[in-house]
């Protein structure tokens, strides 16, 4: 007998989440772009912040989906997102500024060619497939560009692959270790997959909550900052990457401890160290 | 030649710290409850058996394992990029891996267990509290491995892909190997102890997974413990074997007949691994026999 | 707030809709064109590669033996983990094998790439056995066939009371080594037609030598070859509805639709990672 997939009613609705997300997450990975206009790199930890936007988005995007019954689960999804999303991101950043505006566009493209080929050639056969299909592959474009926003300090895909090796004392050019020769994306792309999918999927069951759900994305996309900001160490200055790793663990901190919040005030019973509750009526 | 031995004894050691991280993805992920298994622990409650079991919903293990590897990996080659030490960027790397990996852990156990508040499940605060630890130590250990055999074939081997590349690869492997062999013991026999042996959990069963059990009210640290004897090593030994083969017959048999040795050696340990697959189970039928006589059997 | 909606439940298998197939097809047609239009003969080959590489993905998966959470609990036949990051797992490791014989030419780096994958699954399955009949006492069953096509064992004395098969039978498991092995196939086929194409394009584009833009070539070739398996491991996943045991599986006759969804995603997604240089210096 499988797990049935239940989704909790009410809460915002779908298309003002999104555009607050697509909204959101354009501006503030487009605020990323003042470095190149300051010449510094503090700005670098906007691009983790639009990644937050843009997995809250997806995180109701799935759950969105999944109440049509996507039945072999939710973590698929996730792969498939992030799967056209990091070919999208990395497409968008060869054009320099218009970077984030490319790859949504590129991400769409391939997002609802999916959708049209999962609904129409695999026939699945969900009403929302398409849309849905299509959002996730631009979250999953605008979570990657983020993060390598993040990382590196900028979108831009020439300045992405030079950094600097030291080579017998001797501070070198090299495109091995950089953002992108280091296949630093890979991990973009793992962390952004795991992260889209975690919060519907930790979230799943009948008393599942939109706020609890939200906040838990936000939780993920915060977490998967503090590990990008610690790499980014290696590739932007000393003070602008301290900077990225304080926003990241002060954002973590509070979302993880207003999910737990939250949890708690779900949850039928939180019972430190006590015996098993047998329900009223009997296994 | 000594090339070649040089080789042999990195693949060799690659291998051990393969069965390692094998092993312990393995008691890991059964402590944590991960993967096909945990649909169980999830169904027990709907179908009113409440538990004290750790509800670790993270996908699957492939992909959960695809990014602690790479995380571990990810933040090593940036510490060995800042010129840090290799030994220490991947213990340093593995830690920072293994706190996302802990919070992640907990997330996912609060998240499940406060939407099945309909079925009265209650969350159990003292199993965040002594599980989590545990699972993020037996992760740390199947990390730190994996990403230690991933530098080793970068670095001793000479394998093009950059670090956190290869991490992300060996690590989807690495749960893939890990959750194939380890969760059908865990499974069926830790958490159907109380069906019948030699036989699978029929389908009226379900989720009336093993509660009390012999130390008292079971929690996961129980199961780890039973599932270290068996499925944690079966799974050590099949990712330790992937590893190995698949270094040996490249590091050994490539300068023969211009690569193809190492592709016709490769053949050749499919074949036999297919025959030691038919004998087995050519023997367990000849030694368990049917469970009813052929003709009284309906299809 | 149960799943509602969802695909029609209809007997037997349900064909690509006809705007599903036109849509294919029309989508491989542009995506190549545009291959030739941007990098000429050797990019056409270039996708034609990708394409194969997609197919022989979607293909592969569905030999894969996999019996998701029932097969945990010895209620179904096949191997305990999702069908798409099992068929991912051996898939990488045909690729990591694939990858570090690309110098030595084409032919051989195939061999190696499928030989990987084959030997992964190879010994995950002998393994699997191993733990059902040594570690439970389960000898193995199928549940959709009377009788094992390749041995003529006999299977529905040996199903244990209540369950559907478990454990993998001998074509299960030659189902298992065939599906890595296309994988394993598949997913090299895809990373050396992109490596080509970058390590041809990159040095005069950069005024670097191969062996300086090799880690760049090689990173991207690699991000865009797991992002293109996943996606298509999917949509594979999608076609299969979760479980399957093996080439023997009634559901193995639905592998065309997954052929042609294998086809048209890999052509747009592929365009784009071949075309990914050309917008290099366009804005």
């Amino acid at each position: 007998m499988a797990v049935k997939i239940e989704v909790g009613a009410g809460g915002v609705p779908h298309n003002q989440i999104l555009i607050y997300g697509l909204v959101g997450s354009i501006i503030l990975i487009y605020l990323t772009y003042l470095n190149e206009v300051t010449n510094t790199e503090y700005f670098a930890f906007f691009g983790g912040l639009a990644c937050v936007a843009a997995l809250v988005w997806g995180a109701d995007t799935i759950k969105h989906l999944c109440s049509y019954g996507l039945g072999t689960g939710v973590p698929s999804a996730g792969m498939i997102a992030l799967g056209s999303g990091v070919i999208a991101a990395l497409v968008g950043a060869t054009t320099g500024v218009f970077a984030p505006i490319v790859a949504i566009i590129v991400a769409a493209i391939i997002g609802a060619i999916c959708g049209l080929i999962a609904n129409h050639v695999v026939r699945m056969d969900i009403p929302v497939m398409v849309v849905s299909l299509t959002e996730l592959a631009v979250v999953g474009a605008i979570s990657v560009l983020g993060l390598i926003a993040m990382v590196g300090g900028t979108f831009n895909f020439m300045d992405l692959i030079t950094g600097t090796t030291v080579v017998l004392g001797f501070t070198v050019q090299s495109y091995g270790t950089s953002v992108i020769g280091g296949s630093i994306v890979a991990l973009i792309f793992m962390l952004a997959a795991i992260a889209i999918q975690h919060a519907f999927n930790a979230c799943l069951g009948p008393n599942e909550m939109q706020d609890r759900t939200l906040m838990l994305a936000a939780e993920c996309g915060f977490l998967s900052m503090i590990p990008i900001a610690v790499i980014s160490f290696a590739f932007i200055a000393f003070v602008p990457a301290l900077i990225s790793l304080l926003v990241s663990l002060i954002g973590w901190f509070y979302t993880y401890m207003r999910y737990i919040e939250l949890s708690k005030r779900d949850a039928y019973a939180w019972l430190d160290a006590q015996p098993i509750l047998e329900p009223k009526g009997g296994a | 030649m000594e090339e070649i031995i040089f080789g042999i004894g990195i693949t060799a050691l690659a291998g051990a710290l393969a069965t390692i991280a094998g092993a312990a993805e393995d008691t890991e992920s059964d402590i944590g409850s991960q993967g096909d298994p945990n649909s169980q622990v999830q169904l027990a409650p709907q179908m009113g058996y409440i538990h004290r079991i750790f509800n670790k919903a993270i996908a699957g293990e492939p992909p959960a394992y695809g990014l602690w590897v790479a995380l571990g990996a990810g933040l090593a080659w940036a510490f060995m990029a800042m010129q840090i030490n290799p030994i220490l960027a991947i213990v340093l790397g593995s830690a920072l891996a293994v706190f996302v990996q802990g919070v992640y852990a907990t997330t996912a156990y609060l998240g499940r267990t406060a939407s099945l508040a309909k079925f009265e499940q209650p969350v159990y605060i003292d199993i965040l509290k002594s599980m989590t630890t545990v699972t993020m130590a037996h992760a740390f250990v199947a990390i730190f491995a994996a990403v230690a055999m991933c530098h080793l074939i970068i670095s001793a081997l000479g394998h093009p892909f950059p670090l956190p590349l290869l991490g992300l690869v060996w690590g989807i492997a690495l749960g893939a190997a890990g959750s194939a062999t380890g969760n059908p013991f865990y499974g069926k026999e830790r958490q159907y102890q109380e069906q019948k042996f030699g036989a699978g959990v029929p389908i009226s069963a379900s989720g009336n997974i093993v509660r009390y059990a012999e130390a008292g009210e079971r929690n996961s640290l129980d199961n780890g413990f039973f599932s270290a004897k068996l499925g944690g090593p079966a799974s050590g030994i099949c990712f330790g074997l992937i590893v190995f083969f698949e270094l040996w017959r490249t590091v050994v048999f490539e300068p023969i007949a211009a690569g193809w040795g190492a592709v016709i050696v490769g053949v050749v340990v499919i074949l036999i691994f297919a025959i030691i697959d038919r004998y087995i189970e050519v023997w367990a039928r000849k030694t368990f026999g049917p469970y009813v006589a052929p003709e009284e059997a309906s299809s | 707030m149960s799943a509602l909606g969802g695909p029609a439940q209809t007997s037997g298998v349900q064909s690509p809709t006809g705007m599903g197939l036109i849509v294919s097809i029309i989508l491989i047609i542009v995506a190549l064109a545009l291959a030739f239009f941007l990098v000429q003969m050797a990019g056409l080959l270039a996708l034609v590669g990708i394409i194969i590489g997609g197919v022989l993905v979607g293909f592969g998966v569905h030999f894969v033996p996999v019996g998701g959470a029932p097969a945990a609990m010895g209620q179904a036949p096949g191997i305990a983990t999702g069908v798409a990051m099992l068929a991912a797992g051996a898939g990488l490791a045909g690729l990591f094998g694939g990858a570090w014989a690309a110098p030595l030419g084409f032919p051989l780096a195939l061999a190696g790439g499928a030989i990987g994958g084959g030997l992964l699954m190879a010994i995950t399955c002998t393994m699997v056995n191993v733990v059902y009949i040594f570690g439970m006492g389960i000898p193995a069953a199928s549940g959709k066939v009377d009788k094992d096509p390749i041995t003529g064992d006999t299977f529905p004395e040996y199903k244990s009371q209540g369950t559907e098969g478990h454990g993998l039978p001998f074509i299960s498991w030659v189902g298992g080594v065939v599906g890595g092995a296309l994988g394993g196939l598949g997913g090299t086929l895809i990373y050396l037609e992109l490596l080509n194409v970058y390590q041809a394009q990159m040095p005069a584009l950069f005024g670097a030598s191969v062996e300086q833009i090799a880690p760049i070539a090689v990173s991207l070739a690699g991000v865009f070859a797991i992002g293109m398996f996943l996606m298509n491991a999917v949509l594979a996943a999608y076609n299969i509805t979760g479980t399957i045991e093996g080439p023997h599986d009634p559901k193995f006759k639905r592998f065309p639709r997954a052929i042609i969804a294998a086809a048209a995603a890999s052509a747009v997604a592929g365009i784009f990672a071949i075309g990914l240089l050309e917008l290099l210096g366009v804005f």
